[in-house]
């Protein structure tokens, strides 16, 4: 059997995601060697920009270069998956400029992106799963709950019972709860939970003296959490499940 | 005439290129290129509240997150006047030492390492000399764990809260961070020779010394080095206070970079561990283990900034144990951050990261929103500068080698700077 072909890229962002697996230092040197890494130009200035099994993405788009490197590696890539809150939704990026010349993008906006892992940075164990997913021909998984999966299960006592700001119930879990574990409320740096119920959010801080205004900003800090319904089916419109088959 | 082209440098963080024309046996135009799109930062700030700010900035950049989130918690305490605990202190310390270990030994190990010993990356390293690859992943591991203990993550710290810290380390995580730290301290002291070498060595100096280099950096707090403090100092014996540094980065747009370019009085200057290195590095004369090291200092040569990167790696980890050792000593007291109120004024603060001088400066109304930030990056300052060693460095090759190896050397000058280019272009007003 070959070894898979991947390409790992970043697009305009902080690296992060690209350094979460440089992090795996327990662990890089045996995934390098599982698979045939053709391009990382952060770490080896050795590359070959050709046909790819699997090309990991950081970053939003957010000038001409960055499509027109997106768009070929898209070309070139059975598979392609977007890493981190930029690539996935946007990010930061994607909500500061909305009114610029070049918007700041997610992937999904220009290319079809065929897997997401979402997280600012991602998690390092969702990685790992998902590339031990992918090596054995298998679709990587998805958290489908909220952060306050996760805080509940920790015991950590509800922040937003206790009237702070907490982005926990519309955020995509996964990340165990780390922001409430160290008594912050979540600042939704995952982007959106599937069925997310925005309205009781918004009605449960506006009880507690937040203004729609104060909301509205700080829930769209990462990705538009306060229109979490709308992003989601975008996403899902048949972009994110495209079937995999035969990557290792 | 000629060019001298490189697209993309890598090893390091972010998209950036070289270009130098050559006309008749002189190096022209000199440009590195700065591709990667604008990151729009202080915009998003303004109208937003001071609890808002430390997790945005943060995004920044991710190898240089823990530098950022410090510095803009400083300078929120500067313009609310918080004075937080001793413990505080030194846990931010902490967070900080680690980020230094943690950036510092990928940039030496992985990024800048591999071209002294002929190799494309870390990858490729670890399959000729597993021993040493593998030390360097270990000690940048170590740098994480520093991290995640104090910071609550590796990567954008979640912990660091204005006043103090959400969630505090115990001791017993304490101890087991000394074992680690133990044998990672005994295996460096055994690798500080090797290091030393190959980082000095002769084939790779390629810069000629110039005595009118320009090195900025801020005087370390109290007797000893460290990363703190409220004045700039400069090479040419210049003193600026930390509220006037835009004295000293006097920003102008280029065309060829998304990132603005700084210069004090028309100069370029360097910024970061050979700056460091070549004002303070006197003050580590103390440590035996840096003795062979600090002889080499001060020095122009640009590359000479990885070998002050491995210096700093060892007074990072030697400090860090010096730190835990105390806190193991005198316990951990359950401190929560301290009370405050927001009032309306401004905050500027600096620290030197990995990379240099970071200054992060708000301004806040009596609610405590924001009105106005800025933010100086090291490798913004960095860029005028580094453009000058590669013009040095490439008059002085020109005819001594092909042009494809003086480009080679040219790359590697650049990553000598360990440049952030996300750091670099966080800013929206390029017109």
């Amino acid at each position: 059997m070959s070894k898979p072909r991947v390409g790992i890229y970043g697009l305009t962002s902080c690296a992060g995601d690209q350094l979460v697996l440089l992090n795996c230092e327990d662990e890089i040197l045996q995934i390098v060697q599982a698979v045939e890494l053709r391009s990382f130009v952060m770490a080896d200035s050795q590359h070959e920009e050709k046909e790819l099994d699997i090309a990991f993405v950081e970053g939003s788009v957010a000038q001409a270069h960055d499509l027109e490197m997106l768009q070929d590696i898209r070309q070139r890539s059975r598979f392609l998956i977007a890493i981190g809150t930029c690539a996935v939704w946007g990010g930061i990026p994607g909500v500061m400029g909305r009114k610029a010349a070049f918007p700041p993008a997610s992937l999904s906006q220009h290319v079809q992106v065929d897997w997401t892992i979402p997280g600012c940075p991602i998690e390092k164990a969702e990685l790992l799963r998902a590339v031990t997913s992918l090596l054995h021909g298998d679709l990587p998984w998805n958290n489908p709950t909220p952060v306050c999966t996760q805080c509940r299960i920790k015991e950590n006592p509800c922040l937003l019972q206790e009237g702070k700001f907490c982005a926990g119930p519309l955020t995509r879990g996964g990340c165990d709860a780390r922001c409430p574990s160290h008594g912050r409320g979540c600042i939704g740096c995952r982007g959106p939970v599937p069925e997310a119920n925005v309205v009781q959010e918004f009605k449960l801080l506006l009880e507690h003296g937040f203004s729609v205004e104060e909301l509205t900003r700080r829930l769209e800090t990462f990705a538009r959490l306060s229109k979490a319904g709308e992003l989601l089916q975008e996403l899902q419109s048949g972009k994110e499940r495209k079937h995999v088959k035969n990557i290792a | 005439m000629s060019k001298i082209l490189r697209d993309q440098v890598a090893r390091v963080e972010g998209h950036g290129g070289i270009e130098v024309e050559i006309d008749g046996g002189r190096v022209g135009e000199v440009k590195v290129h700065i591709f990667e799109g604008m990151r729009l930062f202080e915009d998003l700030l303004v109208g937003r509240s001071y609890e808002e700010v430390t997790p945005i900035v943060s995004r920044i950049c991710a190898i240089c997150s823990a530098g950022h989130t410090t510095t803009s918690l400083l300078a929120i305490e500067k313009a609310f006047g918080v004075e937080v605990t001793p413990q505080t202190k030194l846990l931010r310390e902490l967070l900080f030492l680690g980020q230094m270990v943690e950036s510092h030994a990928l940039h030496v190990f992985a990024l800048a390492f591999p071209d002294y010993l002929g190799f494309s990356g870390i990858i490729p390293l670890a399959q000729a000399q597993p021993e040493m690859a593998s030390l360097g992943l270990r000690v940048k591991k170590l740098g994480n764990t520093i991290q995640t203990l104090t910071g609550g993550r590796a990567i954008h710290p979640v912990n660091a809260a204005v006043g103090g810290f959400g969630k505090l380390p115990s001791v017993e995580e304490l101890k087991e961070l000394r074992r680690e730290l133990e044998d990672i301290l005994a295996e460096m002291r055994l690798a500080g020779e090797f290091l030393q070498k190959s980082l000095t060595s002769q084939e790779h100096k390629h810069t000629p010394e110039d005595p009118g280099r320009l090195y900025a950096a801020l005087v370390p707090e109290g007797e000893g080095f460290g990363f703190f403090g409220g004045t700039i100092a400069l090479s040419n014996g210049d003193r600026i206070p930390v509220d006037e540094y835009r004295k000293l980065c006097q920003e102008e747009k280029v065309p060829h970079s998304n990132a603005k370019h700084s210069r004090y009085h028309g100069k370029s200057f360097m910024v970061g561990s050979l700056a460091r290195l070549n004002l303070f590095g006197e003050r580590l004369k103390g440590y035996e283990i840096l003795q062979g090291f600090l002889d080499l200092f001060p020095s122009t040569d640009p590359m000479a900034n990885n070998l002050a990167q491995g210096v700093e790696l060892f007074y990072s980890l030697i400090r860090v144990e010096e730190i835990v050792a105390g806190l193991i000593r005198d316990g951990i007291r359950p401190e929560k951050p301290v009370a405050f109120k927001p009032k309306a004024g401004t905050g500027t603060a600096a620290t030197e990261v990995p990379r240099g001088t970071l200054y992060h400066s708000y301004t806040f109304d009596a609610d405590g929103v924001i009105t106005r930030a800025d933010v100086v990056t090291p490798t913004a300052q960095n860029l005028a500068d580094m453009e000058e060693s590669v013009r040095a460095t490439c008059q002085y090759l020109l005819g001594k080698m092909p042009e494809d190896q003086i480009l080679h050397r040219l790359e590697m000058v650049v990553r000598a700077y360990d440049p952030c280019i996300s750091c670099s272009v966080h800013l929206i007003n390029k017109k």
